[in-house]
């Protein structure tokens, strides 16, 4: 199909032959701000002629060969454009006036631009300034609670990304990377922004409708961030910026945990010999604690114990400028970030970045853009996390009569009796997980004019090439009670490598009151996976990190520890857009996708159209005595897409080679599978109603969107009964809808003092509406804390029973049925009471109910910024209300109860009659009937933050640099009720959650 | 001349674009690193092994809670474990939850691996369709060898469940339309008549004289799970005749060494009908085949071998067992089955019981068991001595095999099925038991009752598979079941189907 459109453009081009002017002159000029400082870079162009120049440094500019009459026009971004007439002068000066509103504003839409009044769908810029306020190796961290609809739950560990959501959850697997958001940088498509340094970017656009993510197609499901990196400009002096920031992170509402004599008083009430037995075992091991007997002479804080401040850094340098054909922006970037978890856990990254676009004729331009990123990143040891929870606080760390403990005599809880180690110092010390994780990602792009101003063709080719290298060391040690782990190295390596070619023909024309742009293009793309993973063990010299490679392994050791697996994609896309409008009032908006993927092997191809429609009512004549209104615009837009960014089904039976054993000898053969998934795209389709308002001559901004988006065809885990393999497979939908509401007001109230407010608010409601399976709902979670996803309740909800309160007496337990009825749970004082859903005078699993989902039901976020004189200061907050948490560190007691808890859980605990009418006993706690998930596992996830807090001061003075100083707080105060370190979790499930620390900075930027 | 130029960049633009798209075409529609099942050379002989050693390794592949369930709920051995695995001490109390995950977890291992068996089967048909002479009757002998496996699975299923499915296929879900649920009857009378459709096709060798399988499934394998089913349906002749065939094939002997039977010299030994096999091949470091033995072994223990596990303490012989062997002075048998604690032994002593000497907190093989707060004692038949682990190898009785059928039950399904009527040929029921006693140290006994068989079997097949559980729910001897303050009822007999097979099969309730 494009290819006709090419032929028919080269046909064209054959035919339009150039014509020759004659009567003609040279006149020149400058451009000037209101100021009258020069403004180099303006484009100068004749109207309907191919005349065309760019001021130089001091705003000057000459056109050749014009003619009376002629008509030039002068733009410049963020200024208002200038038309003027040639007329019997040849010197001109031009004022520009700054733009008033945003309005004129281009955002980046897919494959081009288009003005932000002109916008039918649902698309947010947040420009650099906001991006570079927070402290992060990820510049979508920035993002949280600036963006109405878009959920960002920070990662605490270094170097680790959030989870962006756009617009809930639309695809079931949360885990496995299908919901990524795709992030389009500079036309080549990512599913992480890891790599970029967050000056680097001069804006990001978040695509959140179907129609506007449509023309992305298969990859947009999940909403499309779009990023444009930072360019030079033509005849720009050289510009020369510095940041830099350096500070400290900490962690913040550290969880309490109960202190030994808390603990032993929960072991005494538990009624457990055995846990008794153990702090006899403690208290002759160690002796007793001189202000208590009856408690041992230990008492160890483990997360105390296992925390540390982090350094955080950053320094960046960039150069950016242009001559008269070529503008270019370089820079590096040096980042650096200790992790709050005292182990080698850590991130640095250095980037290199260079642009070049060029102008190769008046027609012709072209460009290359580089990024290089060569991080290193020490993963955390999570389970620390988890053990410091439960590791019981009558045990040191280092245990100096553990003699077979080698090479460090750290204590073990073994020695006391209990069924673990629980200390978390062997995996801080005992282990190192370093990745190397290099980015590189390279485009280039030719465009040339087909008719002038009106016909565009532009192809682009990008191959983002990424090579991780792990390398996890296993540090041979013993502990004692028989505990011996031997040395291994197990290494992977993982490239990845995708190509992208695009070529795109824009045409645009204005005509009377239309205005009309199309655009057709064309993609290919091929991605492709290696992975290599090998594990050796019974390292030579492993006590000397030079010997840390696979080469001194045990060769034996390999056998059947080397894996390699490759895939390869491909894609192939034709793609259209049209944007119309009439009279700057009535717009129309299309885009169609047609597109095949190899990830699916029933109906590849897919096709996904969307329109949008805008009516902007103060244009209209009836409007115009409405004063304070300056612009009010209706829209409404309808679109598809499609996500393949799903496991590749197979099509067919596959093979697996194993082994058994006969006689001491391993023979090999295989197994086959019985059955296999067959499945083609998942499809979102999406309605988006929504409205812009600016009033008090565009003081008051107000935007509102509501939107319904069901993902059908949702690839789902489908269990085959019987069979009982786990099939992704196409079968159910999912709808999130939700209202998401901006507003802002800015005020220059004088010259020295400025200000801002906004605020933003988010609703989610997801919910599954089909699900086809024979169980009509399917299970998540394990048995013990289940997550269901059933027909009208969000995904992964929390299922279990409904807390009524605590048996306070033997009376209140006798008078109840169940206690009758249901004998062998030995129902007693301080035991948990269910409500009877069914009132069938049984607790079983048909009383359970949803207890609640991770996704929170509305998120707010809010900003402040004051401007007066060279101070400038701002502060942004963001809270969600209605997500939940299971406190999985709470429920390990289901598994073995001896450990220790947390303070709130200890302390108000039932320990007699009216103690707690939340809390079970502690004999309870170890209890069946209590251990059943129930909204006492379940917590509010609830929380208010302050996100971000910045004062800078700005020296402007003729002898110095503009040199900016700056003080950062990010994330200083978090307010919130869960019992946990932080109430952000990913899925909901807290049981080794990174926390994510407060962070304090300061930071210079200088620019010459 | 710009024109020109212009025009002809765009000509190999077009055609550029042209071969692209038409050069990945093809690359659309091969699925890069997956191996298809269509790329196996059903042509070649030589191949068609490798799914029948397929269907060893997912018979090998038994989940570690498999025997813990078979066996717990029988009087000689506890849940141990306490505190741990609630439902576990519950389903040892014969207090039941369908939503228990070793519920599930044992119907689901159990009916992948039949039909990955059954899908085994199927590629040696797609094999068999190019074969012909001696590889033909090779493919008839894999075929019957997966359908011995297969009902061995069966068995399992149908003697903890009762009424459940038969799958002949890999389509279940045909199969659930076509047939239904099959009472436990039919599904025994099922295992037998596969087994009769085996036995032609299977070697006529000891397990262990097999040279292409060592310790692969035989013709006897075959009959001593017939005589299983059918001791189960209580058919004591079919029980006398299978067990005769595999008595008078004069293949078979007891291994002398009742204690080592269980270590690595009894391994593959000529008393052995079936055993799954692990190893680590004897390699300190890589490749091993194990099954997770930890939850048999004592919690804190002192090794001969140093830094050799410990285990989790979940499976506990119980003091009823203790005292009926003490009583008996069946010593060689009581020290290979029961690992003892000075705990347990205190606790025997408290119990008013005389302890012999013999009894001690010292394995045969020096491995010394601490106290542990889980339990009194450890299965002795899961334990491989310490001294016995491959070099640098820790786990607990790593590379251990399991014995799942052997000459000793035969003899004895034979004496019991001989005494209850039966006609037997040959040997006599008293020739039989006295064989298995003479083994263990103890004297003959003339005349021998059916009380004296089942003590016997008691005695010789504790803590192997619930051989006894399943023994007592036959004969409903619940009195025996009801011991240490448990209460067993005929409604205790079989375990609920799992909440979640209710849920996405036609179970009924």
């Amino acid at each position: 199909m494009n290819v006709k459109l090419f032929l028919a453009s080269v046909f064209f081009l054959v035919f339009s032959g150039l014509t020759y002017a004659q009567q003609t002159k040279t006149i020149s000029g400058t451009v000037t701000d209101g100021n009258q400082v020069p403004l180099p870079g303006a484009e100068v162009k004749v109207i309907d002629k191919s005349i065309f120049s760019v001021t130089d440094f001091d705003g000057n500019f000459t056109l050749e060969g014009v003619e009376s009459g002629d008509v030039f026009r002068v733009t410049f971004l963020g200024f208002s454009p200038q038309e003027m007439e040639v007329g019997s002068s040849n010197e001109y000066s031009v004022v520009l006036q700054e733009d008033a509103g945003q309005l004129d504003e281009v955002v980046v839409v897919g494959y081009g631009t288009q003005k932000k009044r002109d916008l039918t769908g649902s698309i947010v810029s947040v420009d650099a300034e906001e991006i570079e306020k927070t402290p992060t190796s990820n510049a979508m961290q920035s993002l949280q609670g600036k963006v109405p609809g878009v959920q960002i739950v920070s990662a605490g560990s270094p170097g680790n990304s959030p989870t962006v959501r756009i617009r809930g959850l639309g695809t079931y697997n949360t885990d496995s990377g299908d919901s990524n958001v795709l992030y389009v940088v500079d036309g080549a498509f990512y599913d992480n922004i890891d790599f970029l340094n967050t000056k680097d970017i001069k804006s990001i656009n978040v695509l959140k409708d179907a129609s506007s993510s449509a023309i992305y197609g298969v990859r947009a499901a999940n909403g499309v961030v779009i990023i444009e990196t930072k360019s030079g400009k033509i005849n720009q002096k050289p510009q020369f910026e510095y940041d830099g920031y350096t500070g400290v992170q900490v962690a913040n509402n550290v969880v309490k945990m109960a202190n030994a004599e808390q603990f032993v008083t929960m072991v005494q009430e538990s009624g457990s010999e055995a846990e008794q037995q153990y702090i006899l075992n403690a208290m002759q091991r160690y002796g007793r604690s001189r202000v208590n007997p009856n408690v041992p002479d230990v008492n160890t804080d483990w997360y105390n114990e296992i925390m540390r401040p982090g350094i955080i850094q950053s320094h960046s340098i960039g150069v950016s400028g242009g001559g008269e054909q070529v503008a270019y922006s370089m820079g590096v970037n040096y980042f650096d970030q200790e992790g709050i978890l005292d182990m080698k856990n850590e991130y640095e990254r250095f980037n290199i970045r260079s642009k070049m676009d060029v102008d190769i004729s008046d027609r012709f331009r072209g460009g290359v853009n580089a990024v290089f990123s060569n991080a290193t990143k020490y993963n955390p040891e999570n389970a620390a996390w988890f053990k410091a929870y439960f590791a019981v606080p009558i045990m040191p760390v280092i245990d100096s009569l553990n003699t077979n403990a080698t090479p460090v005599r750290y204590s073990n809880a073994q020695n006391l009796g209990y069924r673990g180690i629980q200390n978390p110092f062997t995996d801080l010390n005992y282990n190192n997980d370093r990745e190397k994780i290099r980015k590189l990602l390279t485009n280039v792009y030719f465009e040339g004019d087909l008719i002038e101003d009106k016909l565009t063709f532009k192809t682009s080719y990008s191959h983002n090439y990424s090579a991780f290298e792990n390398r996890y060391v296993n540090l041979p040690f013993t502990l004692g009670n028989n505990f011996e782990r031997i040395s291994s190295i197990e290494r992977q390596q993982n490239n990845f490598s995708n190509q992208y070619w695009d070529n795109t023909l824009t045409y645009n024309d204005e005509f009377g009151d239309h205005d009309l742009t199309v655009l057709a293009g064309h993609s290919y793309r091929d991605e492709a996976a290696n992975r290599f993973r090998a594990t050796g063990e019974n390292i030579r010299g492993i006590r000397f990190d030079s010997s840390w490679y696979l080469d001194f392994a045990d060769p034996l050791s390999f056998s059947d520890n080397v894996r390699e697996e490759f895939d390869r994609i491909y894609g192939l896309s034709f793609f259209g857009r049209i944007a119309y409008d009439f009279k700057d009032k009535y717009l129309a908006y299309g885009t169609v996708r047609y597109e095949r993927s190899s990830k699916f092997t029933k109906d590849p191809w897919g096709l996904f159209p969307s329109v949008g429609l805008g009516w902007v009512v103060s244009e209209e004549s009836f409007m115009e005595n409405v004063d304070f209104l300056s612009f009010w615009k209706l829209r409404a837009s309808y679109g598809q897409l499609g996500n393949d960014n799903v496991v590749a089904s197979s099509g067919t039976n596959t093979i697996d080679n194993v082994f058994a054993d006969f006689g001491d000898q391993a023979l090999n053969g295989f197994t086959s599978t019985s059955v296999f998934t067959d499945n083609t795209w998942e499809r979102v389709v999406e309605y988006n109603f929504g409205t812009d308002i600016n009033m008090f001559d565009d003081r008051l901004n107000v935007t509102a969107d509501y939107y319904i988006r069901d993902t059908e065809d949702a690839i789902m885990p489908i269990t085959i009964p019987v069979i009982n393999v786990v099939l992704q497979q196409n079968a159910g939908t999912i709808r999130n809808q939700g209202l998401e509401l901006g507003i802002n007001w800015q005020d220059n109230v004088s010259e020295d003092f400025s200000y801002r407010i906004g605020a933003n608010l988010t609703t989610i409601n997801n919910e599954v509406t089909e699900i086809n399976n024979e169980e009509g709902f399917i299970n998540a979670g394990s048995a013990e804390f289940r997550q269901i996803t059933r027909i009208g309740d969000p995904i992964q909800a929390f299922f279990g029973y409904e807390v009524e309160g605590v048996y306070q007496n033997q009376a209140e337990v006798d008078a109840d049925p169940f206690a009758a009825n249901q004998p062998e749970a030995n129902l007693m004082p301080g035991d948990l009471i269910y409500k009877d859903q069914n009132g069938d005078g049984f607790i079983n699993a048909d009383d359970r109910v949803i207890l609640g989902s991770f996704l929170p039901d509305f998120t707010f976020g809010g900003n402040i910024g004051l401007n007066y004189k060279a101070f400038d200061f701002s502060m942004s907050f963001y809270g969600q209300v209605g997500n939940k948490i299971l406190n999985r560190k709470r429920g390990e007691i289901i598994f073995t109860q001896d450990t220790n808890m947390d303070a709130d859980l200890a302390i108000n605990r039932w320990h007699g009659e009216g103690t707690s009418n939340t809390y079970p006993s502690s004999a309870g706690l170890r209890k069946l009937w209590n251990q059943q998930l129930s909204e006492f596992w379940v917590e509010d996830g609830d929380f208010f933050r302050i996100q971000n807090i910045q004062v800078g001061y700005t020296i402007k003075s003729d002898d110095l640099p503009q040199t900016r100083v700056y003080f950062t707080a990010e994330r200083p105060f978090t307010f919130f009720d869960y019992n946990g370190f932080d109430p952000e979790v990913n899925d909901g499930v807290d049981r080794q959650t990174y926390p994510v620390p407060s962070i304090y900075t300061v930071g210079i930027n200088v620019k010459i | 001349m710009k024109n020109l130029i212009i025009k002809s960049i765009y000509c190999c633009l077009c055609a550029v674009l042209l071969l692209g798209a038409s050069a990945c075409s093809d690359k659309f529609d091969t699925r890069e690193g997956q191996l298809s099942s269509s790329a196996i050379d059903y042509t070649d002989p030589s191949q068609m092994i490798g799914a029948l050693i397929g269907a060893y390794n997912v018979v090998g592949t038994r989940g570690w809670e498999e025997p813990l369930l078979l066996s717990v709920r029988g009087d000689d051995v506890n849940a141990g474990g306490l505190g741990d695995q609630q439902p576990f001490a519950d389903t040892d109390q014969y207090v039941y939850n369908k939503d228990y995950w070793m519920y599930n977890s044992l119907w689901n291992g159990h009916y992948s691996d039949i039909i990955d068996l059954n899908t085994a089967i199927l590629q040696i048909e797609n094999f068999m369709e190019f074969m012909e002479g001696e590889d033909l009757e090779r493919a008839q002998q894999y075929i019957a060898e997966i359908k011995v496996l297969r009902g061995w699975l069966h068995l399992n299923i149908t003697r903890t469940y009762e009424d459940v499915y038969i799958y002949r296929t890999n389509e279940p879900a045909t199969e659930i339309e076509e047939n239904g649920i099959s009472s436990k009857e039919e599904v025994l009378q099922f295992i037998s008549d596969e087994m009769d459709e085996a036995i032609p096709n299977l070697p006529d060798q000891r397990p262990n004289e097999r040279t292409d399988l060592p310790g692969g499934v035989t013709m006897y394998t075959a009959y001593a799970l017939k005589a299983i089913a059918n001791l189960e349906l209580e058919n004591y002749q079919a029980v006398a005749d299978a067990t005769g065939e595999i008595i008078s094939s004069g293949k078979f002997s007891l291994y002398p060494d009742y204690y080592q039977l269980f270590k690595k010299p009894g391994e593959l030994s000529d008393e052995s009908l079936f055993e799954i096999q692990y190893s680590d091949f004897g390699n300190s470091t890589g490749d091993s085949f194990y099954h997770l033995y930890a939850p048999f072994g004592p919690q804190g223990w002192e090794p001969v071998r140093e830094n050799a596990s410990g285990g989790w303490g979940f499976f506990e012989p119980s003091m009823k067992f203790i005292k009926f062997m003490i009583e008996r002075d069946d010593e060689t048998r009581l020290v290979t089955s029961v690992n003892f604690t000075n705990r347990g032994i205190q606790a025997l002593e408290d119990d008013g019981v005389d302890v012999p000497s013999y009894v001690s907190n010292t394995t045969p093989s020096g491995d010394v068991l601490n106290d542990y707060a889980r339990a009194f004692f450890s299965s002795g038949k899961q334990y491989l001595p310490s001294v016995q682990l491959t070099e640098g190898r820790n786990n607990y009785s790593a590379g251990k095999n399991y014995i799942v059928m052997r000459y000793a039950e035969v003899l004895l399904m034979y004496a019991e099925a001989v005494v209850r009527g039966a006609n037997g040929t040959g040997m006599t029921a008293d020739q039989a038991v006295n064989t298995v006693r003479n083994r263990a140290g103890l004297g003959n006994l003339s005349g021998v009752t059916i009380d004296d068989v089942m003590d016997e079997k008691f005695a010789e097949l504790a803590m192997e598979w619930g051989i006894r559980y399943y023994d007592m729910i036959r004969l409903d001897n619940y009195d025996e079941l009801s011991y240490d303050g448990r209460s067993f009822s005929a409604a205790d007999e079989y375990l609920p189907y799992p909440q979640a097979q209710v849920d996405a099969l036609p179970l009924g309730d």
